[in-house]
């Protein structure tokens, strides 16, 4: 695999999980997040203690450097339209995975302009649903009301972590072959859309 | 004479389950007919892999239409709505 740089835009359920497991990845990896690590989060994201009430980037960034020696590099930011060329520019990847549609819908904007390829992570409400969707075939949902509640008690990390894994799986079918493949997940069935 | 319609495989989550409706559906029925085809098969049982569930109700969820490509025939996806990667 060349060397190539992949921006994780989120670093929660799903991009926490996707760190982790892309740590074997010949990338220069960069993750953006402007959140902090609650309590809550340690129970269903790959957060330990010791990034408590630390920037989630940043926190993740120690992780990996204590547990697997492994360097990324991150930015502790609200990515917008005015600096998606600082945190996306210059990406060969970027995968979304974040929590609202106006920083999806700048992400998206930005690759499409600019042509660099996109992948989405999104999760359910319930928390036992994904999709591992390429740009081309993403529209963004709305949540069905403004900071609706998420299953943020745990019962869902394994599921967290099973998506997670799928979409690492294919974010580095892309990066290994260029292979584009999007899929929709559930505990018991993985669907494949395009 | 009516126009050709082409058939579509109906594809449903439901509560955290998901299974193909078991027959063919116009790849341009209506949001409306594939959330009314899909609440009569879950509430009955029809559909393989998906218990049944008296409640069922598809009305916030969303239907994605995916075109035939490869190997991969029409397709029309009848799922929650997923805004979240960081819950």
């Amino acid at each position: 695999m060349n060397r190539k740089t992949v921006t994780i835009v989120g670093a929660g359920a799903l991009g926490s999980h996707l760190v982790l497991l892309a740590r074997e990845w010949e990338a220069e990896l960069r993750v953006i997040d402007f959140d902090r690590v609650e309590a809550k989060n340690i129970r269903a994201q790959f957060h330990t203690r010791l990034g408590s009430g630390k920037n989630k980037a940043r926190a993740i960034q120690a992780a990996m450097k204590s547990l697997f020696g492994m360097k990324l590099a991150a930015f502790s930011a609200r990515l917008v339209d005015s600096n998606a060329e600082e945190l996306l520019g210059g990406s060969d990847l970027v995968v979304d995975c974040t929590d609202n549609i106006a920083v999806r819908q700048v992400v998206q904007g930005f690759c499409r302009s600019g042509d660099i390829p996109c992948l989405h992570g999104c999760l359910s409400a319930g928390g036992d649903f994904a999709r591992i969707i390429w740009t081309e075939h993403f529209v963004p949902d709305r949540e069905e009301a403004e900071g609706q509640a998420t299953c943020e008690d745990g019962r869902n990390l394994p599921f967290h972590g099973l998506a997670g894994a799928l979409l690492a799986w294919v974010a580095q079918r892309f990066l290994e072959d260029g292979v584009r493949q999007s899929f929709q997940v559930t505990a018991g069935a993985v669907v494949r859309l395009a | 004479m009516r126009d050709y319609q082409p058939d579509a495989r109906l594809n449903v989550t439901s509560g955290g389950q998901n299974g193909d409706y078991p027959d063919p559906v116009s790849f341009d029925a209506t949001d409306g007919d594939v959330k009314q085809i899909a609440t009569e098969a879950v509430r009955t049982g029809y559909i393989p892999g998906i218990d049944a569930d008296p409640r069922a109700d598809f009305r916030d969820f969303v239907v994605d239409r995916f075109p035939a490509r490869g190997d991969l025939p029409n397709r029309l996806i009848l799922r929650p709505k997923t805004p979240f990667g960081a819950p």
